[in-house]
């Protein structure tokens, strides 16, 4: 009885928690480089999730793709896309991909999960494809979903300051990102109008991302924890994403 | 004083040429404003004689702003890129052969 007890409440965790994330969900959003102290529009970003079966498995694509407006093209194209296919109910991936096309840079990555191995092939641009075998522990998930997990944290029960670890794989490499909750606060979400959120800091050892509580998502203070806004400081620079569109929720 | 103003309305009016041409949003109204600053201070400090070039400088520096504001204020759009279509439908056929052998191995 207990070990049934266990397995519902286990089960409806789940998917409480799986709850913030819907298959058919579209989020636009208009993605500004800072330049000079001005943001200045540089690409649109689209996060989209969507429901694909395979023969034995319904999985949960999550896919997030980043365009360079038009008037960018001529100097400076991207068209990068980072993908991953998880489990509807746990949010395990099975497979992460990672696409970038910016400027002359290119770069493919694919990382297959089978249990606690990552079977990884990374092809650059003039290098020849290489691949990898190695082991992750058993909560790591790739960048793709984590940034979907995030949202199914159940903030409402966070005090400012509380933050929750996440373990990622990126770059072939295994890092602890956490999540810092640092309060609730008002932001223009796009077509949602004006939402009250759930203001996110988050961290990484990692040399990718810069500063101290530099690096923020806005999620929506209700049941679709939409993100409404996303401040990024990176080596390059710094910006921020801010919802235009969002359907499907 | 007046030469500097000049000097200054000029390289400002290049840098402002460069950001219009360039996808610089609102970014390229700064240069614009300290060519219009620079020319408009050449022009109110020059004698009635030597009022000409300073007075061409605040005419293209004016042109130039219309340009950039009128550029600024055309909406963000991302072109249509079938070729980049193409490659998320090859993409998503592969993603399912490969989740279809993982299955195959599990």
């Amino acid at each position: 009885m207990k070990k049934w007890t266990l397995l519902f409440v286990l089960a409806f965790t789940v998917n409480v928690a799986a709850q913030a994330v819907k298959s058919g969900e579209k989020f636009v959003y208009s993605a500004a480089y800072n330049m000079s102290g001005l943001l200045t529009p540089l690409a649109q970003v689209k996060m989209e999730t969507e429901t694909v079966k395979t023969s034995k498995n319904t999985l949960l694509h999550l896919s997030c793709e980043a365009t360079t407006f038009s008037k960018w093209d001529s100097f400076f194209k991207i068209r990068d896309t980072y993908e991953s296919y998880v489990n509807p109910a746990t949010f395990k991936p099975s497979l992460y991909k990672r696409d970038i096309f910016e400027g002359k840079y290119t770069k493919k990555e694919k990382y297959l999960f089978k249990g606690n191995v990552i079977t990884s092939t990374v092809k650059k641009k003039n290098a020849p494809e290489t691949t990898k075998k190695f082991s992750i522990g058993a909560n790591t998930n790739d960048v793709v979903t984590i940034l979907y997990q995030l949202r199914n944290v159940d903030f409402s029960k966070f005090k400012t300051g509380q933050t929750k670890t996440f373990t990622v794989v990126f770059d072939e490499k295994q890092m602890n990102v956490s999540a810092k909750y640092m309060g609730k606060e008002t932001v223009k979400a796009g077509n949602l109008g004006s939402k009250e959120c759930y203001k996110i800091s988050i961290a990484a050892k990692t040399d990718k991302l810069k500063g101290t509580d530099k690096n923020l998502i806005w999620l929506t203070a209700d049941a679709r924890k939409v993100p409404a806004l996303i401040k990024f400081s990176i080596p390059v620079g710094t910006g921020q994403l801010t919802l235009t569109n969002a359907s499907g929720i | 004083m007046r030469k500097v103003y000049n000097i200054l309305a000029v390289l400002f009016l290049l840098v402002s040429i460069v950001f219009a041409v360039l996808p610089m949003g609102t970014l390229a109204v700064l240069p614009v404003a300290l060519a219009l600053i620079f020319s408009g201070l050449a022009f109110f400090i020059s004698e009635a004689d030597a009022k000409k070039f300073p007075k061409i400088l605040l005419i293209l520096s004016v042109i130039l702003l219309v340009v950039v504001l009128a550029k600024a204020m055309m909406p963000d759009e991302v072109a249509t890129d079938t070729e980049f279509e193409q490659k998320k439908i090859e993409s998503k056929n592969e993603d399912l052969k490969d989740l279809e052998e993982l299955e195959g191995l599990e």
